[in-house]
């Protein structure tokens, strides 16, 4: 494992009415690395995602990105420094067809606008990710007409077209069949292998233990336990908090 | 026989400039959920430009389309930017209502200052001429019109199937957080889809100036036509518009002909309410309410 940050928060707090969601979280990504994000239901872990990609604002802390800090985190310039995300439920756009939702992840410069909607590249790109992802058969399908699963495979596609260094994965294999789940860490594990670095928030532990290095575990907003799975999993706190044992 | 068929002749050209200016409401609509009340106004405002510039400078009102629709885009992008853009989302769709009322009003009331309540009509040397095909008559005005309209529709349509701006815009329709968090600048993509909204009403604007006699008035009846076209379309389908609208003025010019030209307009709404109680989304609402 490389030792240097890819991402970094700080004293991140979040606070809706009265509720703290986050209070004072502090960890890292490091770079390469699959990172693992865990706590209990209602933890923040998803709101801290959210903090991450500029989806909320935070009302305290700081997060730096690749070595610079994001003083005020937004979707788009995040996306386009190479940082991305994926939901818990798919987001896809449901009436583009497969290759239409790959591409819309494209930077395109302003002045290409009225250009083709597909360029050559562009198309050659998408069904290269397609063939990868095993859905290159349904690239001129609806994607509103997948499958649950083949959704999650295609927002995960979908947020590697634009080549990002740090991909934050929400509950990916949530709601999936063994098949899919299988599919998607074997897709997860070659695309670290590549060197792309991965923060997953995850509740089926299993996968977490075998896929995941370092583990962050999240109580009740603020962080918990850090470590390696195995020291994670033996930490009495972690047990006695997330575990209930 | 041979006067319902000419009847449906008159329909679908007719039709076919309701189908342009309701195309760009619902356009609007689609992208970001605001209801463009200006609509019918800013046809009126359009139609007076057109008008003026036939009067002053003998300009043909097919050419000021060229003139007026940059002039139109620019206004919509400006009111975008400047006055719905910031509306919290939670509330766009009830504000910007009050907003493009606003607006509409605030155009009305120049109208009528600068032009007064006179009703103008832009009367060009074509304007009484007709075809006879096929032993039906045809209208010139509302040929070049319908021309006009059609012409408008497929760039309308090609602009959003095959461009990469047209991809954007259907990506924020169909989920704008998550165009966003790919890099599509939601923003950007609003302004000139509103801009596009709105142009369509200029086009509409200059042949609406060709067809029928206007005062500043006149966006009432208008934006309420619109309002049932879009509806019935299925809110947010540029389809469901131009089938909505071309079957408002069929049903409207044979009712004309067959019963009386009193029910015309009221059979539309008749129509509008019996296809509404069958399948309240419209033409293609619900799943299909995108472009």
């Amino acid at each position: 494992m490389s030792s240097a940050a890819l991402l970094t928060a700080e004293g991140l707090t979040k606070r809706f009415g009265g509720v703290v969601a986050v209070e004072d979280c502090t960890f890292s990504v490091p770079t390469g690395t699959i990172t693992a994000l865990v706590g209990p239901n209602g933890s923040g872990k998803t709101t801290v995602f959210n903090l991450l990609t500029g989806y909320l604002r935070a009302d305290a802390g700081t997060v730096a990105f690749a070595g610079r800090r994001i003083r005020r985190p937004d979707p788009i310039r995040l996306y386009r420094a190479g940082l991305t995300r994926t939901f818990q439920q798919a987001r896809i756009f449901p009436d583009l067809t497969l290759v239409e939702n790959l591409v819309v992840a494209i930077q395109q410069p302003w002045r290409t606008i009225v250009c083709r909607a597909i360029g050559r590249d562009d198309r050659s790109r998408a069904f290269e990710l397609l063939e990868e992802f095993g859905l290159v058969q349904l690239a001129e399908a609806r994607a509103g007409s997948l499958s649950y699963g083949q959704k999650k495979l295609l927002e995960f596609a979908t947020v590697l077209m634009a080549e990002p260094q740090l991909v934050l994965l929400d509950e990916p294999t949530a709601g999936v069949n063994p098949v899919m789940v299988a599919a998607i860490e074997t897709r997860i594990r070659e695309l670290n292998a590549r060197g792309l670095t991965f923060l997953v928030v995850e509740h089926n532990m299993n996968l977490v233990m075998r896929l995941c290095d370092p583990v962050i575990v999240l109580d009740h907003g603020t962080k918990l336990a850090e470590g390696r799975p195995a020291d994670v999993r033996n930490d009495a706190r972690v047990l006695d908090a997330y575990l209930g044992a | 026989m041979h006067l319902v068929v000419q009847a449906c002749i008159l329909g679908v050209l007719t039709g076919g400039v309701y189908a342009l200016m309701a195309s760009g409401l619902t356009l609007v609509f689609g992208v970001m959920r605001v209801i463009n009340v200006a609509q019918g106004a800013l046809v009126i405002l359009s139609a007076y430009l057109s008008w003026a510039l036939f009067t002053h400078f003998q300009v043909d009102p097919f050419l000021s389309v060229l003139i007026v629709a940059p002039l139109i885009f620019a206004l919509g992008v400006g009111v975008q930017l400047v006055f719905i853009r910031s509306l919290r989302s939670e509330q766009a769709e009830e504000l910007s209502l009050l907003i493009t009322w606003a607006l509409a009003l605030g155009i009305e009331g120049v109208l009528g200052a600068v032009y007064e309540t006179t009703y103008r009509a832009t009367n060009t040397s074509y304007a009484n001429s007709a075809w006879t095909i096929f032993g039906y008559q045809v209208s010139v005005v509302r040929a070049y019109a319908f021309g006009l309209c059609v012409a408008v529709l497929v760039l309308l349509y090609l602009l959003l199937a095959r461009t990469r701006f047209g991809r954007s815009v259907r990506a924020t329709v169909q989920n704008p957080s998550s165009a966003l968090l790919l890099g599509v600048n939601a923003d950007r993509v609003r302004a000139l889809a509103f801009g596009i909204g709105v142009s369509t009403a200029a086009a509409a604007g200059a042949v609406y100036g060709v067809l029928y006699p206007f005062n500043p008035g006149s966006h009432y009846d208008l934006i309420s036509r619109l309002l049932s076209i879009v509806v019935l379309g299925g809110l947010g389908s540029v389809a469901g518009a131009v089938a909505a609208a071309l079957m408002m003025g069929v049903v409207e010019a044979v009712v004309a002909v067959e019963i009386s030209p009193v029910w015309s307009s009221f059979s539309y709404f008749v129509v509008l309410v019996a296809i509404l109680l069958l399948r309240p989304q419209g033409f293609f609402g619900a799943r299909e309410r995108t472009l």
